[in-house]
């Protein structure tokens, strides 16, 4: 067992150019997708609860001014 | 200097700090190792942000002094572990956990651990609880936790999507996760030709057995830009978000296949609302309480509810309903009654078993409603043995008893075949007997319509 704090395993961390270059092909040909089906109105919405992945920024800020 | 009366057993594994109790408060110390991140964590609003947007769980500092920075988060009154989770409860720590990683990301820090016991459910919502898990990001370093998601939650999650939840039980033996090799056996071939389940699962399994012999660290490892990183976090994240059960055995609303009507499912719920009302509980745990319809009559007046169920499904649709009805105050998850979680991990003691979570958390009521004949009859506990069990963490226990003359009841008998004389034991004189052993009697009532008997009782050993 080998525990994180000290090794993250190097097959992993070695691995993760090749998982990051096909993530980035099929990132851009869903984007594409995305785009083709919204502009033939297809686009579905999402029955999922959980939001984005993305924290909204702009909220944040206006909320750390105020305080 | 606070005085540190105990220390929690699931810490020690991370040498920037840890946390303890003090008195009944949990706490977390933090080590000068650590002060540069938390410092700059704290300055930097990140924390702040955080908490704000309920990603992190909020922390009070309570002490600083040269060699010691006390914090105190907010107490949570019930920790559940990934091995407890519903599918969609797995899934939204696994999302949850990628779009911390994402923030830190972009504000130059990092989960430097990626662990599925990081994150628990609180107010109806994920929410990551260990504070100290950031660390600065260094430019052009891979995720260091990489390996650990895939293990804790990637896996677990593509796995079940072959082969149902009972999975998650996997954690249970591998407290570091699911080994990728493992993760990587288990999968149909055809995965193989997914171009997301492939490289994060099959090709680290083989990058891993390739290099585990690299006992000095000589393998150079490649730059990873910041824009490849968010490349891999959000096709996960998208991946994660997309899975569905293979064999979505479809919560099939239980109470249609109730065995009483409507009236006799209203008047169970008037009843348990009016006993439960005088008793006035702050703590309530519904075990076997499926999709939460009964602990939902108390939910106004009860400042925090459990319900647990065996099928993961109900407490899948249960957890479902918390979001849409924006409930912050019912926790459900995954129990099986006769084979509650062990305490797991180095000592045993790491992750607390479900028994002794139980019996910290003191529940005010206890409820068990068509429970005992599935306890008795399918897991053959004496009265007696459930009777103790119930005892062990309860106060009050409202419990029904489904008589033999009850159609479910009836059912579970005659798959006894030959050996239902073996279960004359089940009747309400033995019942009785069993439970007044450690409780007394405080009410009792048919429901109306129905075959069923509940019982109001309180336990001996609790003056409360």
């Amino acid at each position: 067992m080998n525990f994180l704090y000290f090794d993250p395993g190097l097959g992993a961390m070695i691995v993760q150019a090749v998982v990051a270059a096909a993530a980035g092909i099929l990132l851009f040909s869903k984007n594409v997708m995305y785009k083709v089906k919204s502009f033939f109105g297809l686009v579905k919405e999402e029955k999922d609860t959980y939001d984005s992945i993305d924290v909204e920024e702009q909220d944040t800020d206006t909320h750390d001014k105020k305080n | 200097m606070t005085k540190k009366t105990d220390a929690h057993q699931a810490s020690f594994r991370d040498p920037s700090g840890y946390i303890f109790y003090d008195g009944k408060t949990l706490q977390r110390a933090i080590k000068p190792i650590y002060f540069p991140q938390y410092n700059k964590l704290k300055e930097s609003g990140f924390f702040k942000n955080l908490i704000s947007k309920g990603l992190l769980i909020p922390h009070e500092e309570t002490a600083v002094s040269s060699d010691e920075i006390i914090i105190t988060p907010e107490e949570i009154p019930f920790i559940t572990n990934p091995y407890e989770w519903s599918f969609e409860q797995y899934k939204h720590a696994a999302l949850h956990t990628l779009k911390i990683q994402k923030y830190a990301l972009s504000k130059g820090f990092i989960l430097k651990d990626a662990s599925a016991y990081n994150v628990t459910f609180h107010k109806g919502k994920p929410i990551f609880i260990d504070t100290l898990s950031f660390d600065f990001y260094e430019e052009g370093t891979p995720w260091r936790a990489y390996k650990q998601f895939i293990t804790h939650f990637f896996g677990p999650l593509v796995l079940a999507k072959y082969h149902g939840t009972e999975i998650f039980k996997m954690m249970q033996t591998h407290i570091d996760g699911i080994p990728v090799k493992l993760i990587s056996s288990l999968l149909p071939t055809r995965t193989k030709l997914s171009s997301v389940v492939y490289p994060n699962i099959h090709l680290l399994a083989k990058m891993e057995s390739k290099h585990s012999e690299d006992y000095k660290a000589e393998t150079k490892i490649a730059t990873l830009s910041k824009k490849a990183q968010e490349n891999i976090l959000e096709s996960l994240y998208d991946y994660i978000k997309g899975l569905t059960l293979k064999e979505a055995s479809e919560w099939g609303n239980y109470y249609d296949k109730t065995n009483y009507d409507e009236t006799a499912f209203e008047a169970k719920k008037t009843l348990i609302k009016e006993w439960i009302k005088p008793l006035a509980p702050q703590k309530l745990i519904d075990v076997g309480g499926n999709d939460g319809t009964f602990g939902r009559t108390v939910i106004d007046s009860v400042p925090h509810i459990i319900v647990t169920d065996i099928d993961s499904n109900a407490v899948d649709y249960n957890y479902k309903q918390l979001q849409q009805n924006k409930e912050t105050n019912m926790l459900p998850f995954v129990c099986d009654v006769l084979q509650p979680a062990p305490g797991i991990g180095f000592n045993n003691t790491e992750r607390s078993s479900l028994m002794q979570r139980l019996a910290d958390y003191a529940p005010d009521v206890t409820m068990a409603l068509a429970l005992i004949h599935h306890i008795t009859l399918s897991g053959n506990v004496p009265f007696e043995k459930s009777a103790e069990f119930f005892a062990s963490f309860s106060k009050n226990l409202i419990i029904e008893f489904p008589t033999r003359d009850d159609s479910w009841a009836q059912s579970l008998l005659v798959r006894k075949r030959e050996f239902i004389n073996h279960f004359d034991f089940y009747n309400e004189t033995e019942f009785e007997k069993g439970y007044l052993k450690y409780f007394t009697l405080e009410k009792k009532e048919t429901v109306k319509g129905t075959k069923r008997v509940l019982y109001l009782l309180k336990n001996k050993n609790h003056a409360g």
